[in-house]
Order: C-alpha cells, then structure tokens, then sequence
C-alpha cells in the first residue's frame, strides 16, 4: 500500500507503470489518473476495471482514494468539490506529473475530473466519465438528495438488512460503506454547499470527452444536458446497465474506453495481452480492443 | 508445495499479518486461507498488497495483471495459494526469460 501527503492529508494511492516495450519511453508515455464516486465507492472499482489495461496500452496509470473513502485519511469535515479539486491538484503535484493527464472518473470522480479541467485546462489531455457529469447545479441537486437519504436510512440496521435481502451481499457492503462514511463526516452536508464552476467555463473545455452510461440508469437523463454544454464529446449508453455499470460490467466498460481512446485521443492501446508481454499469453484476445 | 512456494508463502503471510493487524486479525496463515472468510479482507484490501508486493518481487510478479482478470466479488473468494502460485510462476518466468524478456515483444502493442 502507497501512502502520500497531500494537501495535508494521507492519501492511499496505488501506480501502475507501463512496460518499456510498449511506452518506449523509461518510466511510461502519458498519465492517466482515475478517480472513483462517492460514498459507495474506491479505488478497487479501477483497479479492477481499466488499470491493467491502460499501463499495457502505455500509460502510467495513477488511482487514489478520495478523502474520507477506501484507506485514505477521514477527516471528520472538508467534503466540497474544491476541496477534492484541490486534493487532486495536490497528489498529482507530489507525484510530480507535470504533462497533460488522462482524467477517468466514476460517478462523481467524473465531476472532480471536469471541475479540475474547469480549472486547469491546459493540464487536461482527455475526459472519460462514467454514469457522471459535469459540475452543474441539477447534478449537485441529485447528488445531494441520494446523500440525504442514504444518511437518513443506512445507519438503520433493519435497512442494511433488507438491502442485503433483496439485492444481495455486494450492494449490502457498499452500503455499510456509505454508511460508515456518511455517519463519520458532514460529507452530505458539505457537498451541497459547494462553489460550482461557471457554465462558461465548463463549456470552454476542448479535449476529447466521453460520456459512458447505463440506459436503466436515472444518471442518462442528464446526456442531454452533458450534449448541450459539450457537443464535442461522445456519449456512449449502453442498454439494461444501472448506475454500478463499472463494477457490474467491466469489460465492456473497458473496451469503449479503449476504443476511445484510440479513435478521438490518438493513442494505440494494442490487446492488453500482446503489450502485457509473455504473462499475457494464457489470454483470450478481446475481440472489441484489437479492432 | 515447493520450496520456492514455501519461501514466498512465508513472505507473503507476513505482509498479510501486517496489513490484517490493526483489524485485530491473528492467526495461521495457509495455502488455504480465504482472504474474505478468514481474513475479513475486502476488495480494497487485497488491492493495498500491490505496493508490498512490487517492493519485495519488482515488475516481475505483475498483480495487477492477476487480479484484472477477477472482479469485485471473486477477488474476495480468492485463496492465498493462488497468489502464492501466481508469485511463483512469474518468477520462475522472469528468471527463464532473464536476458531475453523483450526480444520477442517489439511494437506488438503499438501496431494493432
């Protein structure tokens, strides 16, 4: 486990190097920093999902948890968007990332992904959000309505229980996980009261931009609106998936990154077997990042 | 179970013990020992063993590569020998290869 300070807290981090052969370059090409949601949420959704397959496509692959989540710090207080913004800036500072970063974010992550570029848009090569948004009022509105009910139910226990019953042991355990967090911090009271960047300033974000979503998900209402003040980006929705899409589906959430990746940002992801090297061999090619 | 195996299960018990302490879990650690039955260790916590295990075996032992083919769930249900296994046939790989690891790789991911 890699602890870092920044921004005055300790963080947990994990980093992924590409191999040589593939960046050509000692120590990796570009950088990509993926950022997980709130609440539910870690690093484990990445590392599980895209982080393998981003240092074999050459990148250096950096995830964090977010203040208060996963084995990062908990401070009891401090949970605007600045404040994860600022926590961002800081950890990619210390790890001395200076080059324009690939930006991935779940859920929330996606919205400190957009606020960064929102402020730093010279520092952003690229944009892939999932079932997200960028840092507008209707979001924060949405956002803050699902914490006030977490926070209002799950410290109940007869609540823990019956999710577990009706949708089983993973959504139990994320729950206590929203839970613990919930209780511990005034994360759902901090958040809404958040400074949101200017419309202007979003809209004036010019790297490539993907927008991934579940189609059951109540997340792709809000596509036409990520359209409206992004018309450059590409939206992806795919069928039957639900806001958890990237734990619930991550091969496919991989291969549209991927795919992405190499048709509007100009990289050359190769299969994640080919570039991985000889530990790869025992892989089936995946049809979907080949072609 | 081979030496090599035994070797590293040690090595890998420890790291265990260390990261499983603070959570007051004690214990033999085994082949078969369960990281979610019975070291009460979640997905996250199997991850944070990434940084001990590039610090002790370097690029060689590629985790990330072992545990992208899992997900949320099974990397739970994993045992600790299957690591172990892992550890020790990147190992045996690494050393086979050793002088020769990129020959055969050249700009395989770059041209498809």
């Amino acid at each position: 486990m890699s602890i870092v300070r920044a921004n005055g807290l300790s963080v947990h981090m994990e980093q992924l190097r590409p191999p040589e052969a593939v960046s050509g370059v000692p120590g990796g090409g570009p950088t990509a920093v993926l950022i997980h949601g709130l609440a539910t949420d870690n690093l484990a959704s990445w590392y599980l999902s895209m982080a393998h397959p981003l240092a074999a496509a050459g990148l250096r692959v950096i995830m964090y948890d977010l203040r208060g989540h996963g084995k990062s710090e908990r401070p009891t207080a401090g949970y605007t968007l600045d404040h994860f913004v600022d926590d961002l800036a800081a950890l990619l500072a210390v790890l001395d990332v200076t080059g324009p970063v690939h930006l991935l974010g779940n859920s929330f992550g996606g919205t400190i992904a957009f606020s960064y570029a929102a402020r730093h848009p010279e520092q952003v090569a690229a944009i892939a959000a999932v079932e997200s948004s960028p840092p507008t009022a209707a979001w924060f509105e949405r956002v803050a309505t699902r914490l006030d009910a977490a926070a209002a139910h799950l410290p109940h226990e007869h609540v823990l229980a019956r999710i577990s019953a009706e949708r089983g042991e993973r959504a139990s355990r994320r729950a206590r996980a929203a839970r613990d967090v919930l209780v511990a911090t005034s994360l759902a009271r901090d958040l809404p009261a958040s400074r949101l960047p200017a419309e202007e300033r979003i809209a004036a974000i010019q790297c490539p931009v993907l927008w991934v979503y579940g189609g059951s998900s109540a997340v792709v209402e809000l596509a036409p609106d990520v359209q409206r003040l992004l018309p450059h980006a590409r939206i992806v929705t795919v069928p039957g998936q639900r806001h958890s899409i990237l734990i619930d589906q991550p091969d496919t959430v991989r291969d549209i990154v991927l795919s992405w990746l190499r048709q509007d940002c100009g990289l050359h992801p190769g299969p994640a077997d080919a570039a991985a090297g000889r530990d790869g061999r025992d892989q089936p090619p995946s049809p979907a990042t080949l072609h | 179970m081979s030496v090599d195996q035994v070797n590293i299960l040690a090595e890998v018990a420890a790291m265990l013990h260390a990261i499983r302490a603070d959570a007051g879990v004690d214990g033999e650690i085994t082949m078969a020992t369960r990281f979610q039955d019975d070291l009460e260790m979640e997905s996250i916590d199997v991850i944070s063993l990434a940084g001990r295990l590039q610090a002790r075996y370097g690029n060689a032992v590629n985790f990330a590569e072992f545990i992208a083919k899992l997900d949320l769930d099974s990397i739970r249900q994993l045992r600790v020998g299957q690591l172990v296994a892992h550890i020790a046939t990147a190992l045996d790989a690494a050393e086979a290869d050793a002088g020769h690891a990129d020959a055969g790789l050249g700009t395989a991911g770059l041209s498809a």
